[in-house]
């Protein structure tokens, strides 16, 4: 019997207890459902989504099973805490029918025999994970308040410790009854104490942050449907997130499943540069307000909860969103909260106001005259779109009229028509509302995605190819919502797909007796005065030549993120030189800062994002940094201006694959 | 305090300019608010939102004028007035003036307030015309107004980084300069707010006033030099040399 | 009704630069017309200014005085001409465009059912014999105008700065007559209370209303070279701005930043030295009446938006600029 012992029950129960059982349970379950009772409430109160659609049920089902119940966010962001936390809660679901039994036993309905087959291998497959859950909630516990590691917050959480013990007890009051008999004093202790600690968890879970063991698999089956997805807005009265009335179900449903554990924190650039904003007292801003004020109330959202100041610091970047293991999708309500400010006219900003009337009167968010943009079309011979090209080139704002903007543009020129690629430039263009849609002037943003949609019509616009991933994300999903764009692509996801026509800088057999046979072949590295100032021939053959250069890649919010490209443009930098990984990089890449409108708004409080980012990408050793945006590009330079002389190149990855072309080849 | 805006609707600064076949103006194209006048229109919206009362935006000109008028609305003015009229261009500043004197006179306004000049025609005379006409004190190039006991006090901008105060009684007229305010921007709670509000619209033939010109823009032409860049070459005394004599002579601005 | 009226202003006890260039404009139009020229100076002293113009071939100089006139009003100077131009009844009457007489030369044309036409930079008859045109610049000077007076009565016109040439005076064999005009003015009449001109206070930095400005940039290399851009700014008058790499590094203040994250500036002159023309910084800068560039780079983009550039080395040009600047002031 010692080697192969069973869980022990108390035999027998007494009226008393069985009275007193009853009466605790029946309060445990009253103090449960008055806290969650109000929370359900509260989030069933709130207004409907619109434009909601439940099917299909397919990708919420996987992402449920992927998210939930094998607790890939939780584990892939952090490890070891994730991996103890998986094992927490794989734990809480192998014990649901040892609970459910442990109640059912003190009224005669126990249906788990102890020493059935059945019953004795269910108990055992149960210690397993309690033996796991003790350790794994034991580390977590001396995680949170010995380690104490940043993100979690500076404040103790006594909630936290008391749940772990509760836990802790839980699970080894459970192992404990294998140890002794059956009809023991100690299988009755051990019995109450697993029941009161069980009745004691059950009203703690709506009262604290454990609530997530209830609404978040709710939350991540519900989701909106897509990242960073901006929903529509209902009709004449809806402005945005302004006040208790607009919060949505399911920003009620998110608000109430934030574990605190600070994932998004953690990876937002604003809040790693000691800006106001901090993605996790957003959410638990509104949780406040809910608890304060709840859904029908016309008090104002950023008020006492949450400052307007830190929502405007917020570039979009996704990495919170990303991050959130239990599927708070912060972008649609951070973005949702700055239309509700804007669209009212309470963000009073004049850098704001000015791109604002800058795009109101004009047709670029930088204020500049079209003209410029007409000039530069034409001193550059660059074909105009006339509906039988193959690909319109969108220039954007940044490819008209900035310098380095157009050098890219310039760069991605020489390789199309390298390529044979026929494209074209349209005569006017409109910015398409980025940065107006991030920092919620849907006004605005109405204005020019109607605009720009009779614009592509009445251009026979088929498919678009353009250097900036906003430009494609404002493209292909916001203009959605007032027609049917054209396809479009990024120029990286175009480039890629020729990466065996292009001609590499370094070939793996490299020898310098090799005859040059035009693209494929030799070419020597030199460090060229401008892009498109392409290799002679005849060129030093000596010095860096033999050992590729190093450079690397960093991957734009809009474009890995949002789009999910991470391999296209390594393909492209690849064929440059060698390609040098960041630290943060793919989906954890971090913000140059730019987005969400931010770089056509004031200075920065703190450390610039940008800054942040260059350090970063410097200390990777390598000689050149590519980008794949125009802003990314804009930002970099500026921070590399103050880093010194001993600066890294910085290129789009356009510019290094136009710097591998043969001289004089189709310009 | 009920206040008149007197605005404009002008070709959109970044158009291109071209000729029409007559020679006698430009081609159609797209038009937008006189951004002086946006001005004109911020500052009385401050007043309002300091002092209560109306705003009521005016303006002349043809059916595209309703666009503009709109958009006021959108900003926050009350209601708006439109005069009616496909002549304008027919009429000179004193013209123009009578046009909106007659418009603005039943009001009877506490304050009229227009941009300090118009981007096309940069005349800069309707609304001391205006003030004229209807017997109002006047002042121009205002970038301040306050509301006192007696009247208004104003903040008038002379040449060369001086500065003004002014002290007029009411009812009066200022013509408002540009850069004295920060401009709100067209939000999408006035665009739908403005639906509700009234446009009124009365013809110039309603209003009954001598349109007759006594000064004809007779025909336009585009002027002989286009903005280059000159390049100043030679050591650098020379070329030190040089600039200052172009910036004295040629550009005016030591 | 005849002869051409040129109305004068004063700055600081002086006839002011623009006041001879509409006297020169006047003059102009009567060699066309043949006909006589007066000016008139207004104020309550102007025994000082008509000393001045009279050595100017000029039929008569007038000067309307009044107490009242003492501070420029607008009721003040219309009544006052108003009267002078009833009595004397001229064909055409000239005045310099200055704020001053924005503010109430088309009241006054208004009284007498007449249009100014304003801000005229070139005045040319448009056939022999016919009656002259005037052009003005129209669409912010993407455009000129030509008009014409078609109406009877006077004809009422301004002059632009710079448009008519005052520099070589034509100095007449005799003195013109000069007389007193006193106008009728009661207190009642004048409506409005102008207060003393004053300056905004010196010690906050007002990049958006520097007339002009000295901007500089990553060109200077050293924030100890500063100094010398700091010069050339004090030559100039002008303040002093910058690209934002100087402002991160903290070797001007970020007030002093001019682009899209600081200062919107549209000076007369605006000087960039050793900018390289940036977007964000074109954006703050690019509404400037006239931009110098000085740049080492020829292919800097911001020659593409100067007037006027020079490629050279700041640290030669600028010294350059600060000596001729203070040899002009001698």
């Amino acid at each position: 019997m010692i080697l192969f012992p069973t869980l022990a029950e108390p035999q027998y129960f007494s009226l008393f207890e069985k009275l007193l059982f009853a009466a605790l349970a029946l309060t445990s379950a009253a103090a449960f459902w008055s806290r969650f009772g109000l929370v359900l409430d509260k989030i069933l109160k709130s207004k409907q989504d619109p434009g909601f659609r439940l099917f299909p049920i397919g990708k919420r089902i996987r992402e449920f099973v992927w998210e939930v119940l094998c607790q890939a966010k939780v584990i892939r962001e952090r490890p070891l805490p994730g991996l103890a936390h998986a094992f927490v809660f794989w734990a809480f679901c192998a014990f649901a029918l040892v609970t459910l039994n442990h109640c059912a036993t003190i009224f005669g309905f126990g249906f788990l025999s102890p020493s059935g087959s059945i019953g004795r291998l269910y108990d055992y497959f149960a210690a397993a994970f309690a033996i796991v859950c003790s350790v794994s909630i034991f580390a977590l516990f001396v995680r949170r308040f010995f380690i104490r590691p940043q993100w979690l917050g500076t404040k103790l959480s006594w909630e936290s410790g008391v749940i772990a013990l509760l836990i802790f007890v839980l699970m080894t009051s459970y192992l404990a009854s294998f140890c002794v008999a059956d009809a023991s004093p100690s299988a009755r202790i051990l019995w109450w104490s697993h029941s009161l600690a069980l009745l004691t968890f059950l009203p703690l879970i709506p009262h604290t942050k454990h609530l997530h063991l209830l609404l978040s698999p709710a939350t991540v089956f519900l989701s909106r449907g897509s990242f960073a997805q901006i929903p529509p807005l209902a009709g004449d009265e809806d402005f945005g997130l302004v006040a208790g009335t607009d919060l949505t179900r399911l920003v009620s449903l998110q608000a109430y499943s934030c574990v605190e554990c600070g994932r998004c924190t953690e990876h937002c650039p604003a809040s790693n540069t000691g800006k106001l904003l901090n993605p996790k007292e957003i959410i638990l801003g509104l949780r406040g307000y809910l608890n304060e004020y709840g859904p029908a109330s016309a008090e104002p959202l950023l008020g006492k909860y949450n400052s307007q100041q830190a929502v405007f610091q917020c570039t979009t970047c996704g990495a919170c969103e990303f991050q959130c293991p239990v599927g708070i999708e912060h972008l649609p309500i951070l973005i949702g909260l700055s239309r509700g400010a804007v669209n009212t006219g309470t963000w009073e900003d004049q850098h704001g106001s000015r791109l604002f009337l800058a795009l109101e009167r004009g047709s670029n968010a930088l204020g500049i005259s079209p003209t410029e943009r007409d000039r530069f079309i034409e001193k550059n011979a660059l074909p105009l779109f006339d509906g039988t090209q193959e690909y319109c080139l969108w220039l954007g704002c940044m490819g008209a009229y900035d310098p380095k903007g157009r050098e890219i543009v310039l760069a991605l020129v020489r390789v199309m028509s390298y390529l044979g690629t026929s494209y074209g430039v349209l005569r006017k263009e409109k910015c398409t509302g980025d940065a107006a849609r991030r920092l919620g002037n849907d006004l605005l943003f109405q204005q020019l995605a109607e605009a720009n949609l009779q614009t592509m019509a009445e251009n026979k616009v088929k498919k678009i190819v353009s250097i900036c991933p906003h430009c494609v994300r404002t493209i292909q999903e916001d203009w959605h919502e007032y027609g049917t764009p054209p396809a479009v692509e990024h120029h990286s996801e175009f480039l890629a797909r020729f990466v065996s026509q292009l001609p590499r800088t370094i070939d793996s057999g490299f020898s310098p007796d090799i005859e040059s046979e035009g693209c494929g072949g030799f070419n020597p590295r030199i460090k060229p005065t401008a892009p498109e100032a392409a290799l002679a021939p005849e060129a030093e053959q000596t010095t860096s030549t033999l050992r590729p250069e190093k450079i690397v890649y960093h991957d734009p919010c809009y474009l890995g993120r949002y789009r999910n490209v991470y391999d296209q443009p390594r393909a492209i930098v690849s064929l440059a030189g060698e390609l040098v990984e960041a630290p943060r990089n793919r989906e954890r890449s971090f913000c140059c800062g730019a987005g969400g409108g931010l770089v056509f708004l004031g200075e920065e409080t703190g450390e610039r994002i940008s800054h942040n980012r260059v350090h970063e990408l410097i200390a990777t050793g390598a000689q050149t940094i590519a980008a794949a945006c125009p802003f990314c590009n804009t930002m970099f330079r500026d921070a590399l201006a103050a880093t010194g002389d001993a600066a890294p190149e910085l290129l789009d990855i356009a510019q290094l694959v136009a710097r591998t072309l043969p001289q004089g080849g189709v310009s | 305090m009920k206040i008149v805006v007197a605005i404009k609707q002008v070709p959109e600064r970044d158009a291109q300019v071209r000729i029409d076949a007559a020679g006698k103006w430009i081609e159609e194209t797209e038009y937008a608010l006189n951004e002086p006048d946006a001005y004109a229109l911020e500052e009385a919206l401050q007043l309002r939102e300091q002092h209560g009362g109306e705003v009521v935006v005016l303006s002349a000109g043809p059916e595209r004028v309703g666009t503009t008028l709109r958009e006021t609305l959108a900003k926050g003015a009350d209601r708006a007035i439109h005069v009616a009229c496909d002549d304008l261009g027919a009429r000179d500043a004193l013209g123009v003036a009578r046009l909106l004197a007659a418009a603005i006179k039943p009001e009877a306004p506490d304050l009229v307030l227009t941009g300090l000049q118009s981007e096309d025609l940069g005349l800069g005379q309707t609304g001391v015309i205006v003030a004229e006409l209807l017997g109002l004190p006047h002042a121009t190039l205002i970038l301040h107004v306050e509301k006192t006991e007696t009247g208004f006090t104003v903040k008038r901008e002379l040449e060369e980084g001086w500065f003004q105060t002014i002290e007029l009684p009411t009812p009066a007229l200022l013509t408002i300069q540009s850069g004295g305010n920060k401009l709100r921007y067209a939000t999408l709670m006035g665009i739908k707010r403005a639906k509700t509000k009234e446009v009124r619209s009365v013809t110039s033939a309603e209003l009954a006033v001598n349109a007759a010109p006594v000064v004809l823009l007779e025909w336009v032409t585009l002027p002989r030099k286009q903005k280059s860049t000159q390049m100043l070459p030679g050591t650098a005394k020379e070329a030190a040399v040089a600039l200052v004599e172009k910036l004295n002579v040629e550009a005016r601005v030591l | 009704m005849s002869g051409i009226l040129v109305v004068v202003e004063d700055r600081a006890g002086r006839i002011s630069r623009i006041s001879w260039e509409a006297l020169a404009a006047g003059q102009q139009l009567a060699a066309q017309l043949g006909l006589p020229v007066s000016a008139v100076a207004i104020g309550s002293q102007t025994e000082a200014l008509a000393a001045e113009i009279t050595a100017r071939p000029l039929a008569k100089v007038v000067r309307v005085e009044h107490p009242l006139l003492a501070q420029y009003t607008a009721d003040g100077f219309s009544l006052a001409l108003e009267q002078i131009i009833r009595t004397d009844a001229p064909a055409y009457i000239v005045f310099p465009h200055t704020y001053q007489v924005r503010d109430y030369a088309s009241a006054l044309a208004a009284r007498f059912g007449q249009s100014l036409i304003g801000d005229v930079v070139d005045l040319s008859a448009a056939a022999e014999n016919a009656s002259p045109v005037f052009t003005r610049q129209l669409m912010q000077g993407r455009l000129n105008g030509v008009y014409r007076h078609t109406g009877s009565g006077p004809c009422f016109l301004s002059v632009q700065a710079g448009a008519f040439r005052a520099d070589t005076p034509d100095l007449a064999s005799t003195s013109a007559a000069v007389s007193v005009f006193t106008p009728t003015l009661e207190p009642t009449q004048i409506r409005t209370r102008p207060g003393e001109p004053f300056r905004d206070g010196t010690e906050t930095i007002d990049l958006g209303s520097a007339l002009r400005i000295v901007s500089v940039g990553r060109g200077i290399k050293d924030a100890a070279n500063i100094s010398l851009v700091q010069e050339l700014a004090i030559a100039l008058g002008a303040e002093l701005a910058a690209s934002r790499p100087i402002c991160d590094a903290g070797w001007l203040p970020i007030e002093r930043q001019v682009g899209s994250s600081g200062h919107t500036v549209s000076p007369k002159l605006y000087l960039a030295v050793g900018i390289s023309g940036a977007i964000q910084h074109l954006v703050g800068m690019k509404g400037s009446q006239c931009v110098v560039a000085i740049n080492k780079d020829p292919d800097a983009p911001i020659f593409e938006i100067a007037d006027y550039g020079i490629v050279g080395d700041l640290f030669e040009v600028v010294p350059a600029l600060i000596a001729v600047i203070k040899a002009a002031k001698q």
